[in-house]
């Protein structure tokens, strides 16, 4: 899949293609009517930490939006991958699930996490950041605040 | 945060049970369950128990023979980090709380170190949160963070605070670099790491540690803590879980897909041969260590190595440790030399791997929705 355009904000590449959801720092990447990709953002990877392991429910699963679709291992955190969309698992990533270096090297590409069919397309894509400018604000004031935390390198 | 906090306290847990406690604690803490203020348990594991992380291979972190010969439990922790032991000289903490929507993983126990750090304050020790592994005093590890949030949102913080440690202990039930040096073992090890005993010239156990940690977290979070006991069904729930989770053969031996190795390399430098000794992880760094003729371990090559802590093996992630640590002016060696016996010793890691005989990728213990 090619990948559209990315920009870098204070050193994190940012891509504009597709959607956010701040909370979880998850981009939703809409493929097909009513089917997307789901990936995490630099960011969200940075903040948990160096990635051991990622694991994903079998394909098929049903997706709640809020819910987990897997878990997420990393150096000093064990906790849930977060679904921003509700619908059902239609692949996962077994590149990434075998080497999550993968992820980290390129979040917003062969290191996509799952692809599922969305119950509520229209519902929970409205739901999620789309604009670009107001992306990239976002984006750019969250490096801020995390390094101002020293959560994340200067 | 303000209010009142619940407080446990208690002493000479069991490995399963200890940790079976802290997971039922996080009961109260799912989501759609009504809201409670947290629990905060201070509490020490008899001596002595041998802990892994979430996904450390068991036989890799720890010598199951030497546990056995020595009475010491095993279990897996449900958060991350790395294997450590615990006795009546090391202060566990248990965390408990909804995990805070929108917040970090490194958000979260950035805080709640600083709380920890404050309660080391109140003993006259300058303890930071460096390298974003461990809380450290003067570059040398005195206490280990994990922290884990479950697919219903409660959170577990776990740490564990060296008030004293037996190093040739540790070094005989815990597989770690240090233990090939035979009999300089129990220095580098020293040479790394500190306990609260060390720093204040008193020893320290855990019980002696309690208060002062708990007032850091009460002052770090302006709340007031109220001592308590878990409720019935928390402790039925543990009783559960410490059957069927972790004292469960399958529990132990889960394995990652990525394979523990160890691997070493030499470096020259002009006092003389150092050796770089890396235990990995996939291609992760789970710990380092370089030896060498040195008079006094340069702080420098302390740093590297705890900068090296949990990072991939990387050229770039490598040659950016090497260069932040100052090691390559400390040993007097070109940093372009440092990183590639960095990487020699990982590679002859990766090479000593076998195929790990976990399930199909990503299938393993997946969280069900909820």
């Amino acid at each position: 899949m090619e990948q559209g355009e990315q920009v870098i904000v204070a050193g994190f590449p940012l891509a504009l293609d597709r959607r956010y959801q701040a909370e979880t720092h998850m981009w939703v990447l809409p493929t097909d009517p009513g089917r997307a990709r789901i990936g995490m953002d630099p960011l969200g990877i940075e903040t948990s930490g160096t990635l051991a392991q990622l694991s994903f429910v079998p394909v098929g699963t049903q997706l709640t939006a809020g819910r987990p679709f897997g878990q997420l291992e990393a150096a000093k955190f064990v906790g849930p991958l977060v679904s921003p969309v509700s619908g059902t698992v239609l692949a996962v990533n077994d590149a990434a699930a075998i080497d999550a270096g993968l992820t980290e090297r390129d979040p917003y590409g062969a290191g996509w996490l799952i692809e599922a069919s969305l119950s509520d397309a229209a519902g929970d894509l409205s739901r999620l950041l789309a604009d670009a400018a107001e992306i990239t604000a976002w984006f750019a004031a969250k490096i801020a605040d995390y390094r101002r935390m020293g959560v994340i390198a200067q | 945060m303000s209010g009142a906090w619940r407080l446990l306290a208690d002493d000479g847990a069991g490995a399963s049970e200890g940790l079976a406690l802290d997971e039922a604690l996080m009961g109260r803490y799912a989501r759609g369950e009504p809201d409670c203020p947290p629990t905060l348990r201070l509490y020490s594991y008899r001596s002595h128990c041998a802990l892994v992380g979430r996904y450390q291979n068991l036989a890799a972190e720890v010598d199951l023979a030497a546990c056995r010969r020595t009475g010491t439990e095993v279990s897996r922790r449900s958060t991350g980090g790395g294997a450590i032991i615990m006795g009546s000289g090391q202060l566990g903490i248990a965390y408990v709380d909804r995990a805070p929507a929108g917040q970090r993983p490194r958000e979260i126990i950035e805080q709640l170190s600083a709380a920890l750090a404050a309660g080391l304050a109140q003993l006259g020790i300058v303890a930071t949160f460096h390298g974003k592994n461990d809380l450290e005093v003067g570059g040398r590890k005195i206490a280990g963070l994990g922290l884990y949030v479950d697919p219903a949102d409660a959170m577990l913080f776990h740490a564990s605070v060296l008030g004293d440690l037996d190093v040739e202990f540790m070094l005989q039930v815990l597989r770690i670099p240090a233990a090939k040096l035979a009999d300089r073992a129990v220095a580098a090890v020293t040479e790394r790491l500190t306990t609260v005993s060390a720093e204040t010239g008193l020893r320290y156990d855990a019980a002696m540690l309690r208060p002062a940690i708990a007032s850091g977290f009460a002052a770090s979070f302006g709340v007031t803590l109220e001592p308590g006991a878990p409720d019935q069904t928390e402790l039925g729930l543990a009783d559960v879980l410490a059957a069927s989770r972790y004292r469960s053969q399958s529990w132990l031996s889960e394995r990652s897909v990525s394979e523990d190795a160890s691997g070493s390399a030499v470096l020259k430098t002009p006092a003389g041969l150092a050796r770089i000794y890396l235990s990995t992880h996939g291609d992760l760094v789970k710990s380092a260590m370089v030896t060498g003729d040195f008079n006094e371990l340069p702080a420098a090559v302390v740093a590297m190595e705890a900068g090296l802590r949990w990072r991939r093996l990387d050229g770039e992630v490598i040659a950016a440790v090497v260069a932040g640590s100052g090691v390559a002016d400390a040993l007097g060696v070109p940093a372009e030399r440092i990183v590639a016996a960095v990487r020699d010793a990982g590679r002859e890691a990766c090479q000593g791997a076998t195929v790990g005989q976990a399930g199909s990728a990503g299938q393993r213990q997946l969280p069900e929705p909820s």
